[in-house]
């Protein structure tokens, strides 16, 4: 009797898992996304000034939070990550495609499908920031070259959302959807989509701690503030918020709620990002400013410890045991 | 005194009882890979050329790499890393030969070749120097631990035969550990790994090191050519997201090569390959990277192909291209960077597939 009850348990679960990450949080999120991005296309177009298209990037870099931890599907087999986000940039490629660009005044911006050839450094959000908040860029005036590249790159990312918007309503959500059906190359069996949705939590909680959290913190020696995402428009905590709260959603989505240890630990991480008084991580060369986003970080850790304890077994499924070796 | 008699007689022992077995008699496997079972236990499998179990064989921990012998039934497999032993096993009934241990103040890193039919080789650790260390085994004495020889760096990881039979080409990975600090790496800043041609009698025929910019890049896997070209594989050490070379060519007596990937095709590498493997016709070479979830097929016909896997690890030629293996279980042949599903196990496959 035991038995039956198991057998008949996990396949629900995991089945109901799955509908309810596509339907519930990736397509809904897509969508969103979509959205946002055609409102900064058109804010930018009406009025291509920082001040004018500044409110509509915040609202379409919200959305993105709300689907930059889906690393599966479409965004990987079209690699288009990059483009809308190129970050880290560790040798400042963004600033010195955008110098380039400029300075020649190349005439690339002109068209929407020439521009996806420019160099991903100088596409997205992080392109768009720079001629948005940097001081070398302000006060640009209607019907100049920046004024034009503003628009391009707004257009461009709403290109980009649209394409995977569309990838995953035609395609990928099916593909996801019927994991181990015959004729499903990508997932051989439902556990592999599991396992996809799962990575995409595990990774997505790394990457907060490693890059947005830990890139800033440096060492203790060496704090590195200058190093936080989007610190040039005051976004690099709420990044980390919007990101664990889109993380949380696609976990519960993905254990239909029941990993209560894991929503705990979550919501630990958010409501320490939530009371943290430093947009940029500034704080992180003072010794006791530091201290709460170390706290910060660790309440990250911790959420994935409990991802990979609790939630790993409730579906079955392990973070990459090649991927973690390291060897 | 008695020890030595002991370790003759059964020297003895080894050499009446298995020569006249081959590979036929363990099931004629075309592969060796070693798995986690889905209750947590591992175990090294052969493999027939479609993927297929041709035997099953229980380990007592998680290994990494294993060595095959070229012509009898015999299979060494390693501890995974920083491991003090490794197991020589009959394939045709899954008993263990010998267990080779690494001597007080040694350990192994992983991979082991055999350079003849008698002689195995293996990569190891000097602890208190950190010197890296190549020893040599001997199959007629039951596995005898005959000597050993500087393997030019630090960190030897991989290493493989040239086709002269006589020629040993090493991947110093170039990074210290310390057994007593895991796996942690205690040089990053200083690090210089290097690839060195080694003769048995330790002398030294080349070596290659990576220009000072790409020192942090860790050269931890092999693989050799017909005509003795080395495809070696890297790692990279030092901050993420730069777009470092992870695939090199050297023939002995030219300069490496470094093969350019499409920057997206270089991201999805991570900066980590896992192994590497020519195709079995050799007119390409695959690199696979569990971290990125992608083998990249770099061909010298037709370009940069690749395919998403996740947690992909394990290739070796086979036919026209390749075999490779994954931590979901999956076995997949590759042709002109197209896969094709062989089998699914119930298991994680780890690291290594090799070729017998």
């Amino acid at each position: 009797m035991k038995y039956l009850v198991l057998a008949a348990f996990i396949p629900s679960i995991a089945t109901a898992g799955i509908d309810a990450v596509i339907d519930e949080h990736i397509l809904p999120a897509h969508e969103a996304f979509t959205v946002a991005t055609e409102e900064l296309a058109i804010a930018a177009q009406a009025d291509c000034r920082a001040e004018a298209v500044a409110p509509a990037y915040h609202e379409a870099f919200d959305a993105w939070m709300g689907v930059s931890h889906i690393s599966f599907g479409p965004i990987e087999t079209l690699g288009l990550a990059p483009a809308i986000a190129y970050w880290p940039d560790t040798k400042n490629s963004t600033g010195r495609h955008l110098d380039r660009l400029i300075s020649v005044e190349d005439p690339i911006v002109e068209d929407v499908e020439t521009f996806a050839n420019v160099s991903v450094a100088a596409r997205g959000f992080f392109a768009l920031e720079r001629l948005l908040y940097e001081e070398k860029y302000t006060g640009y005036e209607k019907g100049s070259y920046v004024c034009h590249l503003v628009q391009a790159i707004s257009q461009d990312l709403a290109t980009l959302a649209a394409t995977l918007d569309a990838e995953w309503q035609d395609n990928f959500a099916q593909t996801l959807r019927t994991g181990g059906a015959s004729g499903n190359e990508t997932y051989f069996t439902e556990r592999e989509a599991l396992q996809a949705v799962f990575t995409s939590v595990v990774t997505g909680l790394e990457f907060n701690k490693d890059k947005r959290l830990g890139r800033p913190l440096g060492t203790f020696e060496r704090p590195r503030p200058t190093r936080a995402e989007a610190r040039r428009s005051g976004r690099s905590l709420r990044n980390v918020t919007l990101s664990l709260i889109a993380l949380r959603d696609l976990n519960d989505a993905l254990t239909d709620g029941a990993a209560t240890q894991t929503q705990a630990a979550f919501d630990r991480a958010i409501t320490h990002a939530e009371t943290l008084d430093d947009p940029v991580f500034a704080g992180v060369a003072d010794p006791s400013s530091r201290l709460k986003v170390e706290i910060l970080q660790q309440a990250v850790t911790a959420t994935g410890e409990a991802v990979r304890i609790e939630v790993g077994p409730m579906l079955g499924v392990s973070a990459g045991f090649n991927a973690l070796d390291g060897d | 005194m008695r020890k030595d008699r002991r370790g003759f007689l059964a020297g003895l022992m080894a050499a009446s009882l298995t020569p006249s077995l081959s590979w036929a008699d363990a099931g004629n496997p075309s592969f060796l890979a070693a798995a986690r079972e889905p209750d947590g236990t591992y175990a090294l499998f052969g493999l027939s050329e479609c993927g297929q179990d041709i035997f099953r064989i229980a380990l007592p921990a998680r290994g990494h790499a294993a060595a095959a012998h070229p012509r009898f039934p015999e299979a060494v497999a390693f501890a995974r890393r920083p491991g003090t032993y490794a197991l020589v096993i009959d394939c045709t009934n899954g008993r263990l030969i010998q267990k080779l241990d690494a001597p007080n103040g040694r350990h192994f890193y992983g991979h082991g070749v055999f350079l003849n039919d008698d002689t195995l080789c293996c990569t190891e650790n000097d602890i208190e120097s950190g010197e890296g260390r190549i020893s040599l085994w001997s199959r007629r004495e039951n596995y005898r631990r005959i000597g050993d020889f500087p393997s030019g760096g630090i960190g030897p990881h991989d290493l493989k035969l040239l086709p002269d039979g006589e020629t040993l080409v090493v991947a110093n990975g170039g990074i210290r550990t310390h057994p007593d600090h895991g796996r942690d790496k205690l040089n990053l800043d200083t690090m210089r790994p290097n690839l060195s041609y080694l003769k048995t009698d330790g002398s030294q025929i080349d070596r290659k090191e990576l220009e000072p910019a790409l020192h942090q890049c860790s050269i931890r896997h092999l693989d050799v050519r017909e005509d003795g070209l080395v495809a070696f594989a890297m790692q990279w050490q030092g901050i993420e997201g730069e777009a470092v070379p992870l695939l090199g060519l050297h023939a002995l007596g030219n300069p490496a090569v470094f093969p350019e990937f499409p920057i997206a095709d270089q991201n999805r590498l991570s900066g980590y390959v896992g192994s590497v493997s020519f195709a079995g016709n050799g007119s390409s070479v695959a690199i696979t990277s569990p971290r990125g979830g992608v083998l990249l097929t770099h061909g010298l016909t037709h370009g940069t192909k690749i395919w998403n896997r996740s947690d992909i690890c394990g290739v070796a030629p086979s036919g026209e291209g390749f075999v490779s293996t994954d931590g979901l279980g999956g076995i997949f042949s590759v042709v002109d960077g197209k896969p094709r599903k062989l089998a699914l196990a119930n298991r994680a496959w780890d690291n290594h597939l090799v070729a017998i």
